[in-house]
């Protein structure tokens, strides 16, 4: 890893460990490995969202040409988020690709993603399901993505009517997992749920 | 997302020499005369015609070479100064640490200052300062006019 990056990275780090976000466990960063090129980051889902009480995991890796272009940095924690893959945990956001700047760091990343958690973008979407539940209906968009928090994040409201669906699902052999999606992505609309795994 | 190819980590900032012709500089000053043309297999230095869009010399199309040689002179017209340990910054941004007296710097039209082996680095992926993101070509056009 070129010079400039490790040496970077180390005093981002110790930076990001003495800050105010961290004293107030909004975000946290750890070292994967000792040539910092890979860091684990946390941040804590924001209040009045339905990410709040969950905490999130993200994959940062830091590439070689650091800082003169981003960290490359993905969801671990499955989330439901219109400018967040359901799938892959990739994110759809500007400073992660040509809005970065030199003087940004992992501090201003994470908060970045904070900030992103308390106002999606929908037009500039990175799940295109999400994103058209998320404009069509926000409700049913904003009890899916509490579900989820609950279930991977660990946040605090259990969805009962959700899980019971999921558990006619799983009974009839389909993956936990799999059947979550299909029902987040049919507005939890059982029997269309059910035809499109089953077809 | 552009940006997943391999780059090279090289600092030197290779200049263009008219849009068919493309040499390796032998030192990693700017505006430095040039020795021997160099094949494109042997040395492939890696340019960014935009901020996540990095091809090797080769891939360049002759708009993107023509971008590039401009992007270069417009770097060159930036002052370079000596840090004298009188600066309100003390540290550059980009590597995070401190400017010692006697390091070269280059000072933006903004007038946010980093080392030059830093912000060259930084100005061949985007003309922008990294800091208050003003574009400085913009800000050079500017003070061309008013000279
Ligand atoms: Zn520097
Ligand atoms: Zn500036």
């Amino acid at each position: 890893m070129a010079n400039i990056a490790a040496q970077r990275i180390k005093r981002e780090f110790k930076e990001v460990i003495k800050s105010e976000e961290v004293a107030k466990c909004a975000i946290k960063l750890e070292l994967v490995n000792d040539s910092f090129t890979e860091l684990k980051g946390e941040i804590a889902g924001p209040p009045d969202t339905p990410y709040e009480g969950g905490n999130f995991v993200l994959e940062i890796k830091v590439p070689e040409t650091y800082p003169f272009n981003p960290p490359k940095v993905r969801f671990v924690t499955k989330i439901w988020h219109p400018n967040i893959s359901s799938v892959t945990g990739a994110i759809c956001l500007d400073i992660l690709k040509d809005q970065w700047a030199a003087a940004m760091t992992l501090r201003t990343v994470l908060l970045s993603l904070q900030a992103l958690l308390s106002a999606a973008e929908p037009d500039d979407p990175q799940d295109a399901v999400v994103a058209k539940q998320y404009k069509e209906n926000l409700e049913m968009f904003e009890s899916t993505a509490r579900h989820w928090t609950n279930i991977y994040a660990g946040g605090p409201d259990l969805n009962k009517d959700f899980n019971d669906k999921i558990r006619k699902l799983v009974e009839m052999g389909v993956e936990e997992h799999q059947a979550r999606v299909a029902l987040s992505s049919y507005n939890w609309d059982l029997e269309r749920a059910t035809e499109q795994l089953f077809s | 997302m552009g940006n997943c190819l391999k780059r090279s980590t090289t600092d030197d900032i290779s200049l263009l020499r008219g849009s068919d012709s493309v040499r390796e500089s032998s030192s990693d000053q700017l505006g430095q005369p040039y020795q021997e043309p160099i094949p494109a297999e042997d040395v492939s230095p890696v340019y960014y015609p935009s901020p996540s869009v990095s091809r090797s010399v080769v891939q360049l199309t002759e708009e993107e070479q023509v971008k590039i040689a401009k992007r270069i002179g417009l770097i060159q017209n930036l002052p370079i100064g000596t840090y004298d340990g009188c600066k309100k910054e003390r540290e550059c941004v980009i590597c995070m640490v401190e400017f010692l007296v006697g390091d070269t710097v280059r000072c933006l039209p903004c007038m946010h200052t980093y080392h030059m082996k830093c912000i060259d680095g930084w100005l061949m992926r985007s003309l922008t300062c990294p800091s208050c993101l003003e574009p400085v070509d913009a800000a050079l056009l500017t003070s061309y006019e008013t000279t």
